[in-house]
């Protein structure tokens, strides 16, 4: 068994706050973006909290964040890139190798 | 096994790593740290995808019960005022259970639109679309049959105009909750819309005055129980999640 065979855990993801945001993300269905105070609402995050791990997500290509209007409000939404559900998709697959290897060995 | 240890063995490596990251780099910001094993990961996750769904998903009694009330209460007043065998239970107006029907009919629409845009506003892209080309569909649909059956208002006594206002109404009702159960992969919607339209043909068999009484009962107390029991399901999800 060389290392290189052990699947990586993606360390982006790998920090409890931004994997409950991926995971948050994740359960929106393909394309559809959420406004950041209902991500906020729903994570129990403070806004510059939530915004530091965004700003981390974002930079790894993982999420989108648009900044728009809705009438004259301005809105922030956010969501999941093809690459950040991928990656979430392969970080779960990793975690259930974990707990069960022999799925892996057979 | 020996596959199994070093899978831990890394998942510690790269927990610890992080670890000695962060203390090196002075960030002491603790949601910033790794879950502490792979079963707790999994069930954050789990946590957490069944906290945004039931953030996202309506009430379900907010969306359906209005219906139900309406039903039970519009039909209810039909079934007493013309009911089988040209009885009178109670001697309301003539107009009455048609106009009373419409209200609720008009105002169960109003609030669901409104109920369920409320969330829906905190979802943009394709989704919501969806969800607008739906409500759209419905008000259409409805105003389309409005103008369609009040032409015929002159032409029939009033029984059998509100019988046939009342069994449209009803067969445009099953066949938007079926579509809508056909959009959103919605089985217990789609059961409700095929549920509607059966039980309208059953009371327009019956005949006069059981249609009413029909519906009331076995529509609008179909839609209640569908509501309550759809509400229990997003509980349940909630009560996984939490648990």
């Amino acid at each position: 068994m060389t290392p290189a065979e052990v699947p990586d855990l993606d360390p982006v993801i790998h920090a409890q706050a931004r994997l409950r945001v991926v995971s948050a993300l994740s359960t929106l269905r393909d394309s559809d973006s959420i406004t950041f105070p209902r991500l906020q609402e729903i994570l129990k995050m403070t806004a510059g909290n939530l915004s530091v791990h965004l700003r981390k997500l974002e930079d790894a290509s993982y999420v989108e964040v648009t900044k728009t209007h809705r009438g004259r409000t301005p809105t922030t939404l956010v969501k999941l890139t093809r690459r950040g559900r991928l990656a979430f998709e392969d970080y779960t697959a990793a975690l259930r190798a974990l707990l069960s290897p022999h799925q892996e060995e057979s | 096994m020996l596959f199994h240890i070093s899978l831990l063995v890394n998942f510690a490596m790269q927990t610890s790593l992080t670890l000695c990251d962060k203390v090196l780099c002075m960030a002491p910001n603790d949601d910033d740290l790794p879950p502490a094993d792979p079963a707790e990961s999994l069930r954050l996750i789990e946590r957490e995808r069944a906290e945004t769904e039931r953030t996202i998903t309506p009430d379900p009694r907010g969306l359906l019960w209005p219906w139900g009330f309406a039903w039970v209460l519009g039909f209810g007043a039909f079934f007493l005022r013309y009911g089988p065998d040209n009885r009178t239970f109670v001697d309301l107006p003539d107009w009455l259970p048609l106009t009373l029907l419409l209200v609720l009919f008009v105002a169960a629409g109003a609030f669901t639109g409104w109920f369920g845009s409320r969330i829906s506003r905190s979802i943009s892209g394709p989704s919501n679309r969806q969800g607008a080309m739906y409500g759209i569909a419905w008000s259409l649909a409805f105003a389309g049959m409005s103008a369609v059956l009040s032409t015929t208002n002159d032409l029939l006594p009033d029984p059998n105009a509100a019988m046939l206002w009342a069994g449209v109404m009803v067969a445009l009702t099953g066949a938007m909750h079926m579509a809508g159960g056909a959009i959103w992969n919605d089985r217990n919607l789609f059961l409700l819309g095929a549920w509607t339209s059966v039980v309208n043909v059953i009371g327009i068999i019956a005949g006069f005055g059981w249609h009413a009484l029909i519906l009331a009962v076995l529509g609008g107390g179909g839609m209640l129980l569908v509501g309550t029991l759809q509400w229990l399901r997003l509980q349940r999800l909630d009560g996984r999640g939490r648990g």
